[in-house]
C-alpha cells in the first residue's frame, strides 16, 4: 500500500547535513530524521514537515555532532605552509640579487602606492564629515548667456528663506556671506584689534554643518541678530582667554559692519579636511540689516546651502527647483541646481551647468599612477620567478611525481610572492614613514603616518593584491610543467620555450613603454608650466608689488608721493584686485555699425594714472589716460582684441556707449593677459577711475628692501586700519599654477620611481640569463670572441626589446599629452624631440643597466666558467 | 557529588533509554521524553546528549536494523551500561538523600 514515491524531505538540507555532520553519526541521525520526518508529513502534512526538518538540521549544528575539521585537516595545511615557507626563504638566501631586486622594487611600488592612497583617501574624506553629509547641498546658480552656461556659488541672499518656505522638502536652509569681507574685516576688544577671517551664516548653520562647539549650545548660538561665535585662537587674540568669554562685546569695523558683536560660543577645532575653515561666525541678519541692495532678488553675495529631509530624492527635487529663481524678478535668466556639499571639493568645474570633474582628475590620475607603479614592480617578480624556473623545474618535477597536487604547487607560487609582498610592505611602510614630510611638502597636505591605521584594511588589501598579482602568472606557467619532461632534463629548453619568453618579453616592453610614457608627461608637463610661467602675458610682471589700501585718503596724494619715492619707477592704483587675478567681466557696451545683436562680453577695469606706463604695457595707438587732459572719465582704453571686434578703422577717437555713457577710445594698446592661461584671451575695455584702493608700484632692481621699507612708511603715514601686506605680482602669477606644479613635481618623482623598478627588473633578467649563458660566453671566448662582441650579443635582445617599448608608447603618450594641452587656451606645441628624447632616455638608461652587469661578464676569463662539469 | 555526574537532560535521556530497554533508539527515545514529561526535544539536543554519555561510558550502543521509512538508514540503538546504572542510581540517591534532609516545616510552610 506504499506509495511508489515516498515525500523526501528536501536534499538540498540533506546534503548540508551530510556535508557538517560526524562521519560517525551521520547514518544513525539521518536515519532518525527520515522517520520523524515520515512521522511528520503524516501527522501535519508535507510543508510543515519540511520546515521542522530544517529546523532540526540547524538545531544539529552543535560542536559536539558536527564534522571534526581540527583533527584530519589542520596540520597537513600547515605542514604545507611551514614547508613552503622554507623553500622561500631558501630561494630568498640563493638568488640574492633576484630577492633583493624583487625587494626593492616591491617595497618602493608599496610605498607609491600608500603615499598616493594616504593622498587620495584625504581628498576623498574632503567635507564628508558633516553628520548630515548625504543630505548636505549647496545651492548653485547657471545664468544662461548667449556665450554658453555660468555655473557659480553666489546666489541672491533672499533664496535661502524662500526656498524653505516654498519646498517642504528642505529642512534647513542656510546662507553664508559675504565673502568680500573675508580676510578683511578687523574686530576690536578693548584695546587688541585683530584683522580676522570668517562669515556670517544664517541661524541655522550649526544645525546644518557638523562643526563643532567648544563653548554655546549649537541650537542656540546664532540666535541673535549680534550673536558673534569665535575660535578658540581668536578668542585668545582677543581676550587672552577663552574662559568667561561669553555674554562680551566686541566690536567690528568698517568692513566687518560697525556694530557691537556679542560672544555666543567658542569654536572647536575645525578639521583640516574641511573647505571652509573661519575664525569666526557671525549672524547673517547682520549683513541684512546693514547692506541694502542685498535685500533685493537682484544682487548675489550669498552662498545657499540646503539639507533635505530624509528620503528625499534629490534629483527629483533638482528637477523641481530647475526653474524656480527665474520667477524671481531680474532673474529670467537664472537656474538653480543642488550639488552634494561634499562634492564640490572634487567636482568644482562646470560645463553647460553640470558639475564636470575638478580636482577629481587628479585623484584618478594618481590612483592609475599607483596602480601602474605596483603593476611594474609586480611585473618585476613574475619575470624574475618565471626566469628562474629553470632552476625551479626540478623542485616542481619531484613533486609532481610524488603526487602534489598542481593547486598544491599554485599554492606554493602565491605563497612566495605574498610572503614578498608583505615583506615588502614592513619595508614600505618605513620608507613611507621617511618620506612623508617631503610628500606633504609636494602636495601641501598635512597627512601623517598613523592615518594608515584608518586605511590598514585596505593597505593589507593592496599588499595581498600586489602579491597575488605578482604570483599569478608564475604559479600558473610553473605548476603546468610536465613532469616526465622536466625531471629527464629538457627542462634547459622551457626557459626559451617561446610562450613564456614571449610573455616575459611582453611584460618588459609594457613596462618600459609605461616609462616612455611618464618621461614624455613629465616633460610636456614641464614644459607647458615653464611656458605659461614665463610666457609673454603683455605687461612686465617683474618688480612690481601690489598691495591693498583702502579707506578715506587722497589717492592722487599716495601715488604722487609714491612715485617720488627714491628707487620707485611709477606707481598706479585700480579697482578690482591685482592684475593678475583682476576680476570685472561684463557686456554692456555698444558702438556703431556692430555686427551682430549679441552682446559681447570684455573685461572691464577700471584704472588709475600711469596704469599703463607702470605694467609697461605696449602703447599701439592713440595716448593712455593722463593728468594733462581734463575728464579722463568719459574716455576708454582698450586692447587690440577689442580693437578687432568694435572695427580697427579710425577706432582711436571713435565714440561707443557703455552703458548709457558715450565715451571715446583715446588709445589702442597690446593684448594682455589677466588670469590664468587656461582662459583664452578676451577683449578688454579700460576705463577711468582715480579712486581705487588696489595700488601697483614698480621697483627699481636695486635696494628693493629699502624701497620696500620707504613704501611701507609712506603707508602708515596715511594711518590706515589695516596693516602693510603687500605681494610681488609674479609670485602671484606663480600661484595661479599651483595645482600644475604639484602634479608635475609629484610626477617627475614617481616617473623617476617607476623607471627605477623597471631597470631593477632589467638588471635582474640580464644578471640572470647571463649566468646561465656563462658557458656559451666561455666557449665563444675561448673561440676568440671580443669582449665588445660579447657585449653586443648579450645587449642585442634587450635592445630590441626596449625599442619595441618606446614605438609602443610614443603615438600612446602623444595622444595624451595632446588631451592634457587642450586644457589651456594657451599651449605648447609639442616637439619631436619630447618623445625622441623620451625614447632616447629610456634606451640609454635601459643599456647602461644591462651592460653595467653585460661588461662583467663578457669580461670573464672562460677558464672560471668552463672548469667545472 | 561523587565521581558520577548527570545534568538533568542527561539523566532524562538515561532515564528514558532504561525505561525503553531493548527498544532505545533516537525516534523512540525522543518520543517517550515528549509524551512522558510533555517537553519538546529536537534531534541535535538528543544525539548530543546521546554522544556525551557514550563518551562517558554510561551508554553503549550497537547498529540495528534497517528500513524504508528511514532512508535505508541504519537504528542505534542504546543500552545502559554498568557505571551508568551507578550513575543514575548514585544521582537518585543524591537527590533522596537531600530531600530527606529538608525539614518538615519548610516544606509546610511553603504550602501554607
Amino acid at each position: 500500500m506504499k506509495t511508489p514515491l515516498p515525500p523526501s524531505p528536501p536534499k538540498i538540507l540533506l546534503r548540508f547535513f551530510r556535508w557538517f555532520c560526524h562521519p560517525d553519526l551521520a547514518d544513525y541521525i539521518e536515519g532518525d530524521l527520515y522517520e520523524i520526518f515520515d512521522e511528520n508529513v503524516a501527522e501535519k502534512g508535507l510543508r510543515k514537515a519540511r520546515w521542522s526538518f530544517a529546523w532540526e538540521v540547524l538545531k544539529l549544528l552543535r560542536p559536539s555532532l558536527i564534522r571534526p575539521v581540527s583533527s584530519f585537516y589542520k596540520p597537513i595545511y600547515i605542514a604545507m605552509i611551514k614547508h613552503n615557507f622554507i623553500l622561500s626563504l631558501r630561494s630568498f638566501r640563493r638568488y640574492k640579487s633576484s630577492f633583493l631586486i624583487n625587494l626593492i622594487g616591491l617595497s618602493t611600488g608599496l610605498a607609491c602606492a600608500l603615499m598616493i592612497y594616504l593622498w587620495v583617501s584625504d581628498e576623498l574624506r574632503m567635507d564628508k564629515f558633516h553628520d548630515k553629509d548625504d543630505r548636505l547641498y549647496q545651492v548653485m546658480k547657471n545664468s544662461i548667456r548667449p556665450e554658453g552656461i555660468r555655473t557659480s556659488s553666489q546666489s541672491p541672499a533672499l533664496l535661502a528663506n524662500a526656498l524653505k518656505q516654498d519646498f517642504p522638502e528642505i529642512e534647513y536652509a542656510i546662507t553664508t556671506g559675504n565673502d568680500e569681507f573675508n580676510g578683511r574685516g578687523i574686530l576690536k576688544q578693548g584695546n587688541r584689534q585683530i584683522q580676522v577671517d570668517g562669515f556670517f551664516a544664517s541661524k541655522d548653520f550649526f544645525k546644518a554643518f557638523s562643526f563643532s562647539l567648544a563653548q554655546g549650545n549649537p541650537q542656540k548660538v546664532l540666535s541673535d541678530k549680534r550673536s558673534i561665535i569665535l575660535s578658540k585662537k581668536l578668542a585668545h587674540q582677543l581676550f587672552g582667554t577663552t574662559k568667561n568669554i561669553i555674554g562680551k562685546t566686541i566690536q567690528g569695523n568698517r568692513d566687518l559692519f560697525k556694530a557691537t558683536y556679542q560672544v555666543t560660543g567658542i569654536l572647536g577645532e575645525i578639521p583640516t579636511h574641511s573647505t571652509l575653515q573661519f575664525d569666526f561666525v557671525a549672524n547673517y541678519d547682520m549683513v541684512l540689516s546693514k547692506v541694502e541692495w542685498i535685500r533685493k532678488w537682484s544682487g548675489d553675495g550669498a552662498r545657499t546651502y540646503v539639507t533635505l529631509k530624509k528620503g528625499t530624492d534629490a534629483e527629483a527635487f533638482n528637477q523641481k527647483l530647475g526653474r524656480y529663481l527665474q520667477t524671481k524678478p531680474d532673474r529670467e535668466d537664472n537656474q538653480v541646481f543642488i550639488q552634494p556639499f561634499s562634492e564640490r571639493y572634487l567636482y568644482g568645474k562646470y560645463q553647460n551647468g553640470k558639475a564636470a570633474g575638478g580636482r577629481i582628475a587628479y585623484v584618478r590620475l594618481f590612483s592609475l599612477i599607483a596602480l601602474f607603479v605596483l603593476l611594474i614592480a609586480s611585473i618585476n617578480f613574475m619575470n624574475l620567478a618565471t626566469a628562474h624556473a629553470t632552476k625551479n623545474t626540478k623542485e616542481v618535477g619531484v613533486k609532481k611525481a610524488l603526487g602534489v597536487t598542481r593547486r598544491a604547487l599554485a599554492f606554493r607560487f602565491f605563497q612566495e610572492s605574498i610572503l614578498l609582498a608583505f615583506l615588502s610592505l614592513i619595508v614600505a611602510l618605513h620608507l613611507v614613514g621617511l618620506l612623508l614630510p617631503q610628500f606633504n611638502l609636494i602636495t601641501g597636505k598635512t597627512l601623517q603616518i598613523n592615518q594608515l591605521l584608518d586605511i590598514a584594511f585596505p593597505i593589507l588589501g593592496i599588499t595581498l593584491f600586489t602579491g597575488i598579482a605578482s604570483g599569478i602568472y608564475p604559479a600558473i606557467y610553473l605548476s603546468s610543467f610536465n613532469p616526465i619532461k622536466v625531471l629527464k632534463g629538457t627542462s634547459y629548453k622551457l626557459s626559451a620555450s617561446s610562450k613564456v619568453y614571449l610573455v616575459r618579453k611582453g611584460l618588459v616592453i609594457f613596462q618600459f613603454a609605461l616609462s616612455v610614457i611618464f618621461i614624455v608627461g613629465v616633460v610636456v608637463v614641464h614644459q607647458q608650466i615653464s611656458y605659461v610661467q614665463t610666457a609673454d602675458v603683455g605687461y612686465d610682471r617683474d618688480q612690481v608689488i601690489h598691495f591693498n589700501m583702502r579707506g578715506k585718503y587722497n589717492r592722487a596724494t599716495l601715488i604722487e608721493r609714491l612715485k617720488s619715492t627714491p628707487g620707485v619707477v611709477n606707481a598706479t592704483n585700480i579697482h578690482g584686485g591685482n592684475i593678475v587675478r583682476m576680476l570685472g567681466l561684463g557686456s554692456g557696451f555698444q558702438w556703431s555699425n556692430q555686427e551682430s545683436d549679441k552682446e559681447v562680453e570684455f573685461r572691464r577695469p577700471h584704472v588709475g594714472y600711469y596704469f599703463i606706463e607702470t605694467l609697461g604695457i605696449e602703447v599701439i595707438k592713440g595716448r593712455t589716460f593722463s593728468k594733462s587732459y581734463g575728464d579722463e572719465g568719459s574716455k576708454l582704453i582698450i586692447n587690440e582684441a577689442a580693437a578687432k571686434i568694435i572695427g580697427e578703422q579710425g577706432i582711436v577717437g571713435k565714440t561707443i556707449l557703455d552703458g548709457d555713457d558715450k565715451k571715446q577710445i583715446i588709445g589702442v594698446v597690446k593684448n594682455f593677459k589677466v588670469q590664468s592661461m587656461h582662459e583664452a584671451m578676451k577683449p578688454c575695455i579700460m576705463r577711468f577711475a582715480p579712486r581705487g584702493s588696489d595700488i601697483m608700484v614698480k621697483l627699481h632692481a636695486k635696494n628693493q628692501a629699502q624701497t620696500i621699507a620707504r613704501i611701507k612708511t609712506i603707508y602708515e603715514s596715511f594711518k590706515p586700519e589695516y596693516p602693510f601686506n603687500f605681494r610681488f605680482i609674479d609670485q602671484e602669477y606663480q600661484s595661479l599654477y599651483v595645482a600644475e606644479q604639484r602634479v608635475a613635481s609629484l610626477s617627475k618623482y614617481f616617473t623617476i620611481i617607476a623607471i627605477i623598478i623597471s631597470c631593477l627588473g632589467l638588471l635582474g633578467l640580464t644578471i640572470f640569463t647571463n649566468e646561465q649563458r656563462m658557458k656559451e660566453i666561455g666557449i665563444r671566448k675561448v673561440l676568440g670572441a671580443s669582449v665588445l662582441q660579447i657585449v653586443r650579443l648579450l645587449t642585442g635582445t634587450f635592445t630590441k626589446t626596449v625599442l619595441t617599448a618606446i614605438l609602443i608608447a610614443l603615438p600612446v603618450s602623444y595622444l595624451l599629452m595632446d588631451q592634457w594641452l587642450d586644457n589651456f587656451a594657451y599651449r605648447i606645441n609639442l616637439q619631436w624631440w619630447y618623445f625622441v628624447g623620451a625614447g632616447l632616455a629610456v634606451l640609454v638608461i635601459a643599456w647602461v643597466t644591462v651592460s653595467l652587469q653585460t661588461v662583467r661578464v663578457a669580461r670573464v676569463n672562460p677558464v672560471e666558467c668552463l672548469k667545472d662539469e | 557529588m561523587g565521581k558520577y555526574y548527570l545534568g538533568e537532560f542527561e539523566e532524562v535521556v538515561m532515564l528514558t533509554v532504561g525505561v525503553l530497554y531493548n527498544e532505545a533508539y533516537g525516534v523512540s527515545i525522543k518520543k517517550e521524553i515528549e509524551d512522558r514529561l510533555d517537553r519538546k526535544v529536537s534531534v541535535g539536543a538528543l544525539q548530543s546528549a546521546l554522544k556525551r554519555l557514550e563518551q562517558k561510558g554510561y551508554l553503549s550502543s550497537k547498529e540495528g536494523e534497517s528500513n524504508a521509512k528511514r532512508g535505508g538508514r541504519p537504528k542505534r540503538y542504546f543500552t545502559i551500561t554498568a557505571s551508568g546504572k551507578r550513575a543514575i542510581e548514585d544521582t537518585r540517591d543524591m537527590r533522596n538523600q537531600l530531600y530527606d534532609a529538608i525539614p518538615k516545616i519548610a516544606l509546610d510552610l511553603k504550602i501554607s
